[in-house]
């Protein structure tokens, strides 16, 4: 079992270091027919509010070449929506559940987290902070995940603020990080009214695709051992190797985005993989060079 | 169940505006599902039946879409079919109401039922498809906006019409009247306007009597991105897993 919160009293182990991305497979069971969950670590929901949001207005999709921009408002019906309406399937999966919980206020996140505590097979919080978030405020959402529950808490953090947000979440009682969410970024929609032609729209949004990997693993490089808390990996994952290379620059885990909408079974592709592959022997004593 | 399909592309030609594009596939989609296909780019492509054959379908798509670039025998990996498409439920008179350039998805109901009337509508008369492409059983009612060519549009307005145009909406209106049946395929935003026309001519129409099409962008196809959620009389409903067909009076 890999141990996802070993600072934890009850800690968080799952069986493989697989899971999907939060907001990329729905909140339970949506891809049971194209993906066998048994093969996965862990389930990362959707993104859950305390409180209803709904969808973005207008067009929520850009494509340019293999990336693409998705700009979703993270709509939910609000936890207590999603709490009855998905408590039986999260009881019944094979896997443990992670929440992913917008975190907006000390307060909201509270009483959030004490609604997650105690569900049948829930075993773990993910938080999502807004990127432009302050350290101080990070860690007053954290404190807050903390105290009303007992589950332990992992923190997403924003593409842009790791060097600022990951040592002191790490301090500050983080039972692991995710590194990262998808960056902002801005794209043309390809589709405008050809009566606009001349003033081309745009759409600002979550940025996904294969060039966020190199991204990642340059994080991962530069923070690997530095954090006394486990890291999951996050961003343009798309083959087996690309998760074998977060796994050997210090990730304990790795998550798919929405490369995943393209090619579900991918996820039990690389869980495959990765179980042939022994993390265990060839990370924990030789580190792999990074050369620059 | 959501499967997973190997289709083969059989051949690619253009019928203006669009291309048309066929499969062969073991499970095609029924009229109102699609096909989310696997063509090389970071997301998979909706592709929604204009016709369907002995072993598969054809859809027909824009002219730079990449299933064009296909080569006869190329396999394609499919996820499908998928959503919820129209019920007609042995329907024996059936009004289909699209703006040209959505039209494609009802080409298939056509033949669906033993009267069709068919209310085509576009910007202008160069949009507006040949119609010889219909079969010659099919009530064929062109619609252009800036009255080129048949009545004039849009299909919700009451404006009067200028000296020698007629307005399409009293015969709309009659049409919907005369069916058992109504499958809209427009822009979303027109929706709410063509059910108030719906109420307007019908009094206390049954559940699904008018069916419109939400063509929008599903990636996902499963209802787990929240890419394709739309407003509803019931809430937001994933467009991808409730409809993409819906009762338009819910819309």
């Amino acid at each position: 079992m890999i141990e996802l919160a070993p600072r934890h009293k009850f800690g968080l182990p799952i069986a493989t270091p697989v899971m999907p991305a939060a907001g990329t497979f729905g909140y339970g069971d949506t891809y049971h027919d194209l993906v066998d969950l048994r093969l996965l670590g862990a389930l990362v929901t959707n993104p859950v509010s305390l409180n209803p949001r709904e969808a973005a207005h207008g067009t929520r999709i850009a494509v340019r070449g293999e990336h693409f921009i998705a700009h979703t408002g993270l709509p939910n019906p609000g936890l207590s929506q999603v709490i009855r309406r998905h408590r039986q399937t999260w009881e019944r999966l094979p896997i443990p559940v992670i929440v992913h919980l917008i975190a907006t206020t000390p307060a909201e996140t509270a009483q959030a987290a004490g609604q997650l505590a105690g569900l049948p097979n829930v075993l773990g919080i993910e938080l999502g902070l807004i990127d432009n978030i302050t350290p101080q405020r990070a860690l007053s959402l954290l404190d807050a995940a903390r105290a009303e529950g007992d589950l332990p808490v992992i923190v997403r953090v924003p593409f842009g603020n790791v060097d600022t947000l990951a040592p002191q979440l790490a301090d500050g009682g983080a039972d692991a990080l995710t590194f990262t969410a998808p960056p902002r970024a801005v794209l043309p929609i390809a589709d405008a009214p050809e009566e606009n032609a001349t003033s081309c729209q745009y759409l600002r949004g979550r940025l996904y695709g294969p060039a966020l990997l190199p991204l990642l693993l340059n994080t991962l490089a530069r923070w690997r051992s530095k954090l006394p808390i486990p890291i999951i990996a996050c961003g343009g994952i798309a083959t087996p190797q690309d998760a074998i290379a977060c796994l050997e620059l210090g990730a304990t885990a790795i998550q798919v985005d929405a490369l995943l909408w393209r090619d579900p079974p991918l996820l039990q592709r690389i869980a495959g993989e990765l179980a042939k592959f022994d993390a265990s022997t060839e990370l924990d004593e030789t580190p792999t060079d990074v050369v620059v | 169940m959501v499967k997973q399909q190997d289709a083969i592309f059989r051949q690619a030609y253009p019928t203006p505006p669009y291309w048309t594009v066929s499969f062969n596939i073991p499970h095609p989609p029924a009229p109102g599902t699609f096909m989310l296909a696997d063509l090389g780019g970071p997301l998979r492509e909706v592709l929604f039946p204009a016709a369907l054959t002995v072993d598969g379908f054809t859809a027909m798509v824009p002219p730079r879409h990449p299933a064009t670039q296909l080569l006869p025998g190329a396999t394609v990996n499919m996820l499908g079919p998928l959503g919820q498409g129209f019920r007609l439920d042995g329907t024996t008179r059936l009004l289909l109401v699209a703006e040209a350039a959505l039209l494609p998805p009802l080409l298939p109901l056509l033949e669906a039922a033993s009267a069709v009337a068919l209310v085509v509508e576009a910007p202008t008369r160069a949009q507006l498809p040949s119609p010889d492409r219909f079969p010659p059983t099919t009530e064929l009612l062109l619609v252009t906006r800036d009255g080129s060519s048949g009545y004039l549009g849009p299909l919700e307005s009451q404006d009067p019409a200028p000296a020698n145009l007629q307005r399409v909406l009293p015969h709309l209106l009659e049409l919907i009247a005369w069916a058992e049946r109504v499958c809209f395929a427009c822009v979303n935003e027109r929706y709410p306007a063509l059910a108030a026309i719906v109420r307007a001519a019908r009094l206390h129409p049954a559940p699904d009597f008018a069916q419109a099409l939400v063509q929008t962008a599903m990636p996902c196809g499963v209802g787990a991105c929240e890419i394709c959620r739309i407003p509803t009389r019931f809430g937001e409903k994933h467009a991808c897993t409730d409809g993409p067909v819906f009762d338009i009076l819910t819309l």
